[in-house]
């Protein structure tokens, strides 16, 4: 791991707390948020039906997919309530002078089973 | 000599083409209409929420770029040492007698041919750059006015403002064509190809149309943004195979519609093997009192392809029949959407409409939604739909790997046997070989 992995995405100020934001990093789009003094980012996609998590509903740590209420952790991208049924990816970030980094982990995508 | 313009579909770029081709005045006012459109109509992604934003839902076009791809410019033919646009040689029209081939490379047309009898009974086939040129009033009943709007969506507007080695072909009443006619278009790397297809089959004619796409370059990026247009007249016959074999960096955005007339009879198979993405919308309308369509689709997706085919069948008349059966299997990260709808009209009584949706899953995160409607006001109808996605069972691999066949062997017999339904429909044995074959090619060995 390096930290040529790591992308700049918005300076620290940027995002309110609590709030988020879509950035585009390489292949995928991802859904920074910035709650309780730290940042968080996942997949910008429910695994449900692909709704768009960036323009859901945050409250505390979770997310709510703006389509059929599907919820997700920030924290680790797992799925806390149906109609999704498993977790989206959560990736790395990392705050440095004032800056918030991601790098995008590539993982196996995950069964179709809870947590 | 030939050229592209600058990358980017900008306002100068289509100045430019448009300066380039001189064709007739109906035909630069649908074209400038069209760009208006194009400009004012916002992406799917930007749109409000309506019902046609539905067919968007699970396709996701934010990191398409406009800029990134150019129009043609068509200052002369594509050339080619031996006929072929490129080095990729088709797969559809493999040993065959065809009547006629035409070809194009980078939305630019090739040479096209046609049996010397069939042109001197009046059938038209080549290319529709060339054709609408010499036989213009004959062609403007037909292009973008019955099948295709326009004004559908931000890429119906594209293509009708910057169609570009289209592909026309035309058959009088009453002309039967008994070999078939082959459309190849092929796409060079990082270049568009905006290609469009018009069949028109007057009353009683019979016709086999065998169109495919490919990339000379497997992984390279590229953009397909296409129509076809079909009018099969009253007691008509067609069978249209329409193969997409584009590169798996290619995004594949096309409108595709056939009309259907009084007791004429239309095959329209699709095959669907390339593309990183691909938006289509397939739609066949029956306007005519015993009409009869049968659809046939075979995918095979791998990687992080995304396909999302959009059908309607469109039954607007009396006794009229439909028959759609789609077949996917899935390998990588890949997806298939599609959504289907079955439509009739009030008038449109004694209406036997059927549609079906088989999705082979052979890994662990490939995915496949399958959404099958049915709309009907009239009220004597039968109409029924049905859609399927499952893993290959292993117990027929076990049984297929204790007769002597490995894992691959075994698997790739039962995605044949899956699609085997819809090639028993396929009267082309060449077509029917060449998609089993390049199905067989794909199928990877998984747990």
């Amino acid at each position: 791991m390096t930290d040529v992995d790591f992308e700049r995405v918005c300076g620290v100020g940027d995002l309110p707390d609590p709030g988020k934001q879509v950035f585009e990093l390489g292949e995928r789009y991802v859904v920074v948020f910035h709650v309780a003094g730290s940042f968080y980012a996942i997949d910008d996609v429910c695994t449900h039906d692909g709704g768009p998590l960036g323009e859901g509903f945050l409250e505390g740590f979770t997310i709510a997919c703006p389509r059929h209420g599907a919820k997700f952790d920030i924290r680790d991208g797992r799925v806390l309530c149906m109609p999704a049924v498993c977790g989206t990816p959560s990736h790395e970030v990392k705050v440095e002078n004032g800056e918030v980094f991601v790098k995008i982990i590539e993982r196996p995508k995950k069964k179709y089973v809870w947590g | 000599m030939t050229q592209t313009t600058a990358i980017g579909l900008t306002q100068d770029a289509f100045e430019t083409f448009l300066a380039s081709r001189l064709e007739p005045r109906w035909l630069t006012d649908l074209r400038r209409s069209s760009w208006k459109a194009f400009q004012e109509l916002p992406l799917p992604h930007d749109a409000s929420p309506s019902p046609k934003q539905e067919e968007w839902r699970r396709t996701d076009i934010r990191r398409f770029r406009f800029d990134k791809f150019p129009l043609p410019s068509h200052t002369a033919h594509a050339s080619s040492s031996n006929g072929q646009p490129t080095a990729v040689g088709p797969l559809l029209a493999a040993g065959l007698d065809l009547a006629g081939s035409a070809y194009a490379l980078d939305s630019r047309p090739c040479k096209a041919r046609l049996d010397p009898a069939l042109a001197a009974r009046g059938v038209l086939f080549g290319s529709l750059d060339d054709l609408v040129q010499s036989h213009g009033p004959a062609i403007e009943p037909y292009l973008f006015t019955r099948a295709i709007d326009p004004l559908y969506d931000k890429f119906s507007a594209l293509h009708a403002a910057c169609w570009s080695g289209g592909m026309i072909l035309f058959v009088p009443k009453g002309v039967v064509i008994d070999q078939p006619l082959h459309m190849f278009s092929a796409m060079s790397p990082g270049q568009s190809d905006f290609g469009h297809a018009l069949i028109v089959l007057e009353e009683g004619a019979e016709a086999t149309v065998l169109a495919e796409t490919a990339s000379s370059d497997h992984a390279a990026a590229g953009l397909h943004c296409g129509a076809v247009e079909i009018l099969v007249g009253p007691g008509a016959r067609l069978r249209y195979v329409n193969l997409q074999n584009w590169g798996s960096g290619v995004w594949h955005f096309a409108h595709q519609k056939a009309l259907v007339g009084r007791d004429a009879k239309l095959q329209w198979t699709i095959g669907a093997l390339g593309s990183r993405l691909a938006k289509v919308n397939q739609h066949v309308a029956l306007v005519g009192e015993g009409a009869h369509a049968q659809v046939n689709g075979v995918m095979f997706t791998d990687g992080t392809q995304h396909l999302s085919y959009h059908t309607l069948q469109h039954h607007e008349m009396p006794n009229c029949t439909s028959n759609l059966l789609y077949k996917g299997a899935l390998q990588g990260d890949s997806r298939i959407v599609w959504r289907g709808m079955i439509k009739v009209d009030r008038d449109a009584q004694k209406t036997d409409g059927y549609q079906r949706d088989d999705n082979l899953i052979l890994s662990e995160s490939a995915r496949a939604d399958s959404i099958p409607g049915l709309e009907i006001e009239a009220d004597d109808v039968k109409c029924s739909h049905g859609a399927t996605a499952g893993r290959v069972d292993d117990e027929q691999v076990f049984y297929a790997q204790a007769r002597g066949l490995t894992r691959k062997e075994a698997i790739r017999m039962i995605v044949s046997g899956f699609f085997q339904q819809v090639f028993d429909r396929i009267a082309v044995e060449s077509v029917r070989d060449a998609l089993g074959d390049a199905i067989g090619r794909r199928v990877r060995e998984y747990d």
